[in-house]
């Protein structure tokens, strides 16, 4: 019985080197297995472990094309008609996959994985759902280089690598120019390092600030300010936070609610979400980890120009807040 | 991005949670302690945030919860879920470990017998796959859990640590940013 170990991964094998009879012999390969196993269950319960460890993490955030490559891979499977014609007239190539194929079983690595040619797959339309049960990365070699085993699957692991790498690129700011795995990696460890570092210093921080670790009233606003993400564009917009701000203090259980929207006139609320609102948005869009401490800096002197003007309507929030420490 | 500010809410509420918990726990901390229990409620927050646990995620957990002071903070914040999966984890990340070890040993046996092929570029290909080496022994101390993980699985860890991380950080840096309009108001009211 042959067994899939799935590890974390999920491998879209997005290889662009690939041949169209790659794919035919997977599936030659697929059907010679299918004929002398009996037992598809197994089959389907590989298929569905494919299909639920596909919606990787990863893939979620910043790598839309990724996933949807993948999308367009994995769940309608790789499955073309005429293949099944060609089979018959493969049977050569057929037993070179199949020694290849011995060969990367030697290795201890077992993965199942799923390769589609970008060429292949806009002209080939899968019509059966056939468990994709595939163990072994299935590859040709090129002209003028080596057909050993070994050296087949390492350069299939290093093509994998440096598709990661190249989508590492993207994700680590600044790193357009630098090509090559050693460069890359430099960078990735610096821009790790230096998040690592920003967690402590803001931490640190926000340790001195807070006496106490109380963070009612902010968690409130921020809170607020997840649920509409729209507000603090403009200024426009500060009607309807005061009044969201306002359901959101009527939502809470404490006594001093009540003495908030009594105490709170029109316009208060709104500076202090509004502050914190555009501190939060000018922190999204396009903020490289180059210049961060230096945005700190800035927003925090511009805070300060703009809590000035907004100082004396703070009162009644911050009875309040008082109050609601005491508790 | 929409999926990254559900991961924000979440981070938020969970350490939100974390830092209440902390507060409700010790009255007096001095800087340095409630330094500590920010970070680690931020980190625990953040792994735990991630709905499909990466690996990173789990290993941090299990780290944390070795840590037997910080065992009552992390086990209140998860709650009884993710007793089971730190187990799992840790046998696969040491069945994993093996794994990659055993290749070692074979790659080393099959390639001694192996010539370079090109020997005008032979120093500069040492050299930079001893670069190359070198800083994926760094990466692997710095990615949480990156020890038995090989370089494939770690450069996709890296990753997706990378984009939590940096959500990590959005959030808190609003947060103290607020919290220090607030502290800035307070003290400009006092003067008043």
């Amino acid at each position: 019985m042959l067994h899939c170990h799935y590890t974390t991964m999920n491998i879209p094998g997005n290889t662009s080197g690939t041949d169209v009879s790659v794919l035919e012999r997977q599936q030659a390969r697929m059907k010679w297995r299918q004929q002398q196993q009996q037992g598809l269950s197994n089959d389907d319960h590989c298929f569905r472990g494919l299909v639920e460890i596909k919606p990787d993490p990863g893939l979620q955030y910043g790598w839309p094309d990724f996933s949807d490559a993948c999308q367009d891979q994995l769940i309608p499977p790789l499955v073309a008609d005429h293949n099944l014609k060609k089979r018959k007239t493969h049977e050569d190539h057929k037993q070179k996959a199949v020694s290849k194929e011995n060969g990367v079983k030697d290795k201890k690595i077992k993965r199942c994985s799923e390769e589609n040619s970008t060429e292949t797959s806009p002209k080939e339309k899968p019509k059966a759902v056939e468990t994709q049960k595939q163990e072994y990365i299935h590859v040709r070699a090129r002209r003028g280089q080596a057909t050993d085993s070994h050296s087949l699957a390492e350069r299939v692991r290093r093509e994998k690598i440096s598709e990661r790498m190249k989508y590492l690129q993207d994700l680590v700011p600044g790193c357009n120019k630098i090509t090559g795995k050693a460069g890359m990696l430099d960078e990735i460890i610096n821009y790790v390092q230096s998040l690592q570092k920003q967690v402590e210093f803001l931490s640190m921080k926000l340790a001195t600030l807070q006496p106490r670790l109380d963070f009612d009233i902010d968690s409130l606003i921020m809170k607020e300010m997840f649920e509409v993400p729209a507000i603090g564009y403009s200024s426009e917009v500060a009607n309807s936070t005061y009044f969201q701000v306002n359901s959101l203090l009527e939502m809470g259980n404490s006594p001093i609610d009540t003495m908030l929207r009594r105490s709170i006139g029109g316009p208060v609320s709104i500076p202090e979400t509004f502050v914190v609102s555009s501190c939060f948005n000018q922190m999204q869009p396009g903020v490289t980890w180059d210049g961060d401490l230096h945005n700190l800096y800035r927003m925090e002197i511009q805070q300060e120009s703009t809590t000035i003007p907004f100082q004396h309507k703070f009162t009644g929030s911050y009875e309040g807040s008082n109050l609601k420490m005491e508790l | 991005m929409h999926t990254s500010s559900t991961l924000k809410k979440e981070f938020l509420k969970k350490w939100i949670k974390g830092l209440q918990i902390c507060c409700s726990s010790n009255k007096k901390m001095d800087l340095m302690e409630r330094k500590k229990k920010i970070k680690l409620s931020a980190d625990i927050a953040m792994a735990s945030a991630k709905n499909p646990a990466t690996s990173w995620s789990n290993a941090l957990i299990s780290e944390a919860k070795k840590n037997k002071q910080d065992t009552i903070l992390v086990n209140s914040l998860l709650g009884t879920e993710s007793d089971l999966k730190p187990q799992k984890n840790t046998d696969r990340i040491i069945s994993v470990h093996k794994r990659v070890q055993y290749k070692k040993i074979l790659k080393r046996s099959c390639n001694a017998g192996k010539r370079m092929n090109k020997k005008k570029n032979l120093v500069a290909t040492i050299l930079a796959k001893r670069l190359v080496k070198k800083r994926t022994k760094v990466l692997k101390r710095l990615v949480p859990g990156g020890e038995s993980m090989n370089e494939f699985s770690l450069i996709k860890e890296a990753m997706d640590y990378m984009l939590s991380l940096k959500v990590q950080v959005d959030v808190m840096r609003s947060v103290v940013t607020a919290a220090e309009v607030l502290s800035e108001d307070k003290l400009m009211k006092l003067v008043e």
